[in-house]
């Protein structure tokens, strides 16, 4: 570098010399960038045989969110696969809430455990990727030595490199893509809201039979961005993309006080008065199979037939989109930095980005996740195994999924704020 | 002499000292550990200055206030109602065979988990619950179910029915058991004869000639029930509001939060918890102090009867109640966990199907097993370290000193809250990466008080005699525990067994705490369904909750019988 | 013979009393373990003597309206004209008195016979007690513990205690069998005397030939 720098800047006469010494420079560089490739190639490779042959025969600690059995028998499943194919043990730890593993690493981390680490791969996206990142609690740049992330095509697909607008780095691989999804029981309302100003007006005239989460469940932040989003839309761009960039003070004053006003009205007629907030979001289902509610949403679609299967969700129920946008994301799967297993961790994350098993979770009767991976990327066979299956309950075909505007996540910091304003208005009951 | 006889003294000399380091060091350390976070010290944060942060933080908080006060009101309320429902009982059925019925249906509540009555309780309230049901919409008039708060009521109502429900069964049983001493019940029994022969209506006659005997033993089960009350984490966490919940709620929920400076906040918290606990159980001191002045010149003045037949046929109405209420909550329970689609004025589901079983019973294999092997490590080392205590008793000639009988009852004292999540950091600093034997070790503290109180008395009470017999005849101290004392004491191990079984069954704080989240048990799970998503798998794991302790002490009932049938055979052909 | 003024209405005293059993057979789970019938006038005492498991206390236990399970009883009992057969226990005013005195450990000594008396003014019933506890030797013992008394001072407040409840009848279920022979013959001659001065009917039932001798009156053998 110094020499080529010589070379260009000093005014040194040089006659012959510099002709041989730029053909020299221009050899030299493309050896190094052919035994770089080569390099890269016989690491790339020798890296994931080497990963491969480290990883097979252990055991994986799976730290993801248990509240849905529907979830947990596919990472059964994807346990019994595992199992097979490398003799790796799968266990899945279930969560509460996402935020119990990074605390673990985090207080791991302070107690100087760099290396045998209880959790080997969480289950993860937002705000508490966000934290993880902050904290340095995730293994970097390990994603792009699994073969089938390239499946996912994340050179024309952005969404798989960033997490809620926060570039991923390397450090969690995509699993798959969910909106927010409105669903209802067609016998207690043959007319659901299509807007979130229709909303306000349905509970009106259906007091008691809707509500939202407390936050920071992740529903219930979802639910509040995504009026956010859509209380804002009249605002010009340039306060609208403050949604997208860490939340101010500033932006804060100019965006949120739509919401505050919004549920000020809207919480005398939601169920039990919004004197009370059910912690966790798994709830809204539940009660809406008890007649409680009329109305509710979820992440999950293929949820909804699968409890209707189960019998927890009335006959009647039936889901769809609302018309003025659907709040939605990738989520992700990540390493932490000092994971026991982190070889057979890698495996177990390119095993869950194989066409086989991303078509499986893309099942609605299995979990109804939509996968991550790019179809220009599979084969014809490949692309035969995502079509859907036998037409199951009326409530998986979701009305108004085409004409539904994806809306995407704000920036995480915007998660956080909510929740704690929210706490600080509602929270505690007066 | 065998190596067993030989080694078997000493074993027994250093018994009651490891019993009591098992017991006292976890605890205390726990204690340390929660204390010098609460003080600002918390190494992990780079904080090692003792500062009261915490504790401003903790006054900060909004509706700190309110979570204290409703940690109080809810464990005072539910104890007094559980102890007036008992004496009201206890009264009214004293020479009736009833109290021996009444002792026969409640003992099985008993071992009930707290998560799992929480959970039958919060079920039958809900507004699509039993109860609703039973009187939509003939009696209501409710086509949808009604919009009413039960549970998670702000005033604690629901906690209150729930706590009440689960203490009762075990005061009484207490008192019960009191009257059940050959000696204590039986002169009690006489002197309420002869109260009855001057005149004394039987209530009367029980109120002032037996509970002022009866009282002091009730004294520290009725203080311990309420201890646990105001530290309770599974009956609020089920049935109690969260904005704000009770501390003991807000506490866990603090420590697990992702932002570690919380864990400040959570240690002043715990703090904060234990004085509460001292607070409430000041108060009772109180109240019985009060309730002895105003009754003592009540005592001798002649009156014969208060009202006592209302006051029996009000016991009659509340007994009824009572077995109501929990007769109505497991059926909902077992009607949940076959239910189809149940719409709800329906009294009954529209389908019965197997399904919710099968599905849970394919979930629960690794916490089943766990659940299972947890329970009999723990009881099985509370067995051995009771007995050879108890031996070490009879070597030494004399009997633990009340320090030491106080200090078994230290895990029961102290809200677990308060030490457990010192005892996990202690655990970290130790680096013990063995999670199943944490989680035995955390459940060993709170099965080695219950053993120790069962076996106990059965233990001394055994005639020496035996002994003396036994070691004229030549038998080492070694053959005299295993040959002698054992076989003789069958009945009560095993009972005492099937007692710790199901109080590490119905164990959730230390197996989530110390379990790191890796070890499921039924009661976790069960825990973690109950605000869920789906009711009919909750009732499964609710019920199945219910039917481990049975099965454990269907066992205790079975097997001595089996075990001296076969010794005898065995004699008898030998 | 020593009289204690009572201070409250005394009616047993001037009236005939009289205790009848009428044609009595007690059962235990379908077989019959005695019958008996007997009429006892006012001061008189009925011995009543056989080996254990004859149903001796059983039939206290009618006497007083406390039969347990899996007894069951034929007759009547008639106490001073009324038919008492069915009649409450704590409502028949027929006094108890057992081998242990069964004094209430919670309670002083002038509680015990205080809880015993019919509600009456304070100063009334303290003149009362210290009365009869100076009339039984007793004088000074008002506020003692009950465990701190000797068994014989124990057995006569036992005595105070009944008698000062005024009982219409008075069981008596081996009351002196604890008592060593010395004072077992001063007690019983206290217990006999008064059951005649206060005009009571009276069962008792024993194991001691002496005690029937002592009783003068009829004697049944089961």
């Amino acid at each position: 570098m110094r020499f080529a720098k010589w070379m260009l800047f000093s005014k040194t006469p040089k006659p012959k010399v510099h002709i041989i010494a730029i053909t020299a420079l221009i050899i030299s560089v493309c050896a190094c960038l052919w035994t770089g490739e080569a390099d890269a190639k016989t690491t790339g490779s020798a890296t994931w045989s080497d990963i491969e042959a480290r990883g097979i025969n252990q055991d994986v600690y799976f730290h993801a969110w248990g509240g849905d059995p529907q979830i947990n028998r596919y990472i059964q499943w994807v346990a019994k696969q595992v199992k097979q194919q490398y003799q790796i043990n799968l266990h899945h730890v279930k969560l509460t809430d996402t935020s119990e593993a990074v605390s673990r690493v985090l207080a791991e981390k302070s107690a100087g455990n760099n290396t045998q680490g209880q959790v080997d791969l969480v289950w993860i996206n937002g705000e508490n990727f966000a934290a993880m990142a902050k904290h340095q609690l995730l293994a970097p740049n390990w994603v792009a030595q699994l073969p089938n992330f390239s499946l996912t095509d994340p050179d024309n697909n952005p969404a798989m490199t960033r997490d809620f607008g926060v570039p991923t780095q390397g450090m969690e691989a995509p699993w798959g893509k969910a909106a927010l999804t409105f669903y209802y029981d067609s016998l207690a309302t043959q007319s659901p809201p299509q807007t979130l100003q229709q909303l306000s007006e349905w509970v009106k005239q259906h007091p008691g039979r809707f509500t939202y989460p407390k936050p920071p469940d992740f529903l219930a932040t979802s639910f509040l961005k995504y009026a956010l989003i859509v209380l804002n839309n009249a605002q010009p761009e340039a306060i609208k993309n403050r949604l997208y960039q860490p939340a101010t003070a500033q932006s804060q004053a100019l965006l949120l006080p739509v919401l505050w006003q919004y549920l000020d009205e809207l919480h005398p007629y939601l169920w039990r008065k919004g004197r009370h907030f059910m912690s966790s979001g798994m709830e809204l289902r539940r009660l809406i199979g008890d007649g409680e509610l009329a109305l509710a949403f979820t992440f999950s679609a293929a949820e909804i037939p699968a409890a209707v299967a189960r019998f927890e969700l009335p006959d009647s129920s039936r889901s769809y989109r609302m018309q003025d946008g659907s709040l939605s994301n990738v989520h992700f799967i990540a390493i932490p930095y000092n994971a026991a297993h982190a070889n057979s961790a890698k495996l177990l994350v390119n095993f869950l980005l194989s066409p086989q098993a991303q078509a499986k979770k893309q099942q609605p009767s299995v979990w109804g996740d939509i996968s991550v991976l790019a179809t220009s990327k599979l084969t014809a066979e490949q692309q035969a195994w995502f079509n859907p299956s036998a037409q199951s309950h009326p409530s998986a075909t979701i009305a108004n999924q085409a004409i539904s505007p994806a809306l995407s996540e704000p920036d995480p910091s915007w998660s956080k704020v909510i929740a704690k304003l929210w706490l600080q208005r509602y929270g505690v009951m007066q | 002499m065998s190596t067993v006889a030989r080694l078997f003294n000493p074993i027994v000399r250093i018994s009651p000292f490891i019993m009591m380091a098992l017991l006292v060091m976890p605890v205390m350390g726990g204690l340390i550990g929660v204390m010098l976070p609460a003080f600002g010290w918390i190494p992990a944060l780079d904080q090692t200055s003792l500062s009261l942060n915490g504790f401003s933080q903790l006054w900060q908080t909004p509706g700190i206030g309110h979570m204290a006060l409703l940690s109080i009101g809810t464990s005072f309320v539910s104890t007094f109602l559980a102890f007036l429902i008992t004496i009201l009982i206890l009264a009214s059925y004293f020479t009736s065979p009833w109290l021996g019925y009444i002792q026969r249906l409640l003992g099985p509540i008993l071992v009930i988990p707290h998560a799992a009555a929480a959970i039958a309780i919060g079920f039958l309230i809900t507004p699509s619950g039993m109860i609703s049901r039973l009187v939509s919409p003939w009696l209501s008039g409710w086509n949808a179910p009604p919009d009413w708060l039960y549970p998670h009521d702000a005033m604690g109502l629901s906690i209150i029915l729930g706590l009440t429900l689960k203490e009762l069964p075990f005061l009484l049983l207490m008192a019960l058991g009191v009257l059940a001493q050959p000696d204590l019940g039986q002169t009690l029994r006489a002197q309420h004869k002869v109260a009855l022969s001057l005149g004394y209506c039987p209530i009367t006659a029980f109120f002032k000639v037996v509970l002022p005997s009866l009282y002091p033993h009730l004294r520290l089960p009725i203080l311990a029930v309420m201890a646990y009350a105001s530290a309770s984490v599974e009956i609020p966490l089920i049935l109690g509001p969260n904005n704000p919940p009770t501390l003991a709620v807000a506490i866990m929920q603090w420590f697990h939060d992702v932002d570690l400076s919380l864990r400040i906040k959570a240690s002043a918290g715990a703090i904060l918890q234990i004085q509460l606990t001292l607070f409430v159980l000041a108060c009772w001191w109180l109240l019985e102090g009060l309730v002895c002045q105003f009754a003592k010149s009540m005592l001798t003045n002649g009156r014969r009867d208060y009202g006592g037949a209302i006051i029996q046929k009000i016991t009659h109405v509340i007994t009824a109640l009572m077995m109501t209420i929990i007769g109505l909550a497991l059926v909902g329970m077992l009607l949940w966990s076959f239910a189809g689609f149940w719409h709800f004025p329906d009294t009954l589901p529209q389908q019965v199907v197997m399904l919710h079983w099968q599905t849970a019973l394919q979930q629960m294999h690794t916490p089943l097993i766990d659940t299972v092997l947890i329970a009999l490590c723990a009881t099985a080392l509370a067995i051995s370290l009771t007995l050879l205590t108890l031996e070490a008793e009879q070597h030494s000639g004399k009997s633990l000193s009340l320090l030491g009988s106080v200090l078994i009852y230290l895990p029961l004292l102290i809200p677990s809250i308060a030490f457990l999540f010192g005892l996990v950091w202690l655990l970290e600093q130790v680096n013990s990466q063995h999670t199943f034997t944490n989680v035995v070790l955390a459940h060993l503290l709170f099965v080695l008080p219950y053993v120790f109180l069962s076996l106990a008395s059965s233990y001394r009470r055994l005639d020496p005699r035996f002994s003396i017999v036994a070691a004229s005849l030549g038998a080492t101290k070694a053959k005299i525990f295993f040959r002698i004392k054992l076989p003789m004491l069958i009945g009560p191990i095993f009972i005492a067994c099937a007692l710790g079984l199901a109080i590490s069954f119905s164990q959730y704080l230390p197996t989530l705490l110390t379990g790191g989240g890796r070890i499921n048990t039924i009661t976790t799970e069960a825990v973690a369904l109950a605000n869920g998503g789906s009711r009919r798998i909750s009732a499964v794991y609710a019920l199945m909750q219910m039917i481990l302790p049975a099965l454990g002490f269907l066992l205790a009932w079975l097997l001595p019988k089996m075990i001296t049938k076969m010794l005898i055979k065995r004699h008898q052909q030998g | 013979m020593q009289t204690f003024a009572s201070t409250a209405k005394s009616s047993s005293t001037t009236t005939a009393s009289v205790l009848t059993i009428d044609g009595l057979i007690l059962r235990r789970q379908q077989q019959d373990l005695l019958s008996l019938s007997a009429t006892i006038r006012g001061g008189e005492i009925l011995t009543i003597m056989g080996p254990s498991g004859s149903g001796k206390s059983t039939l206290l236990n009618w006497l007083t309206g406390m039969l347990p399970a899996g007894f069951s009883a034929e007759g009547q009992l008639h106490l001073n004209g009324q038919n008492i057969t069915t009649t409450a226990s704590h409502l028949r005013h027929i006094g108890l008195l057992y081998q242990d005195p069964l004094l209430f450990p919670h309670l002083s000594v002038a509680g015990n016979i205080g809880f015993a008396m019919p509600p009456s003014p304070k100063a009334q019933r303290q003149t009362a007690i210290s009365e009869a506890l100076t009339q039984v030797g007793l004088g000074g013992l008002e506020q003692r513990n009950p465990q701190s008394l000797s068994g014989g001072q124990q057995a006569r407040v036992a005595l105070l205690r009944v008698l000062l409840s005024q009982p219409k009848a008075i069981l008596l279920d081996e009351p002196f069998s604890k008592l060593d022979s010395q004072l077992r013959q001063e007690i019983r001659q206290l217990v006999f005397d008064q059951i005649r001065q206060h005009q009571l009917p009276a069962i008792m039932v024993t194991h001691d030939q002496t005690d029937a001798d002592a009783a003068q009156g009829q004697v049944i053998s089961l």
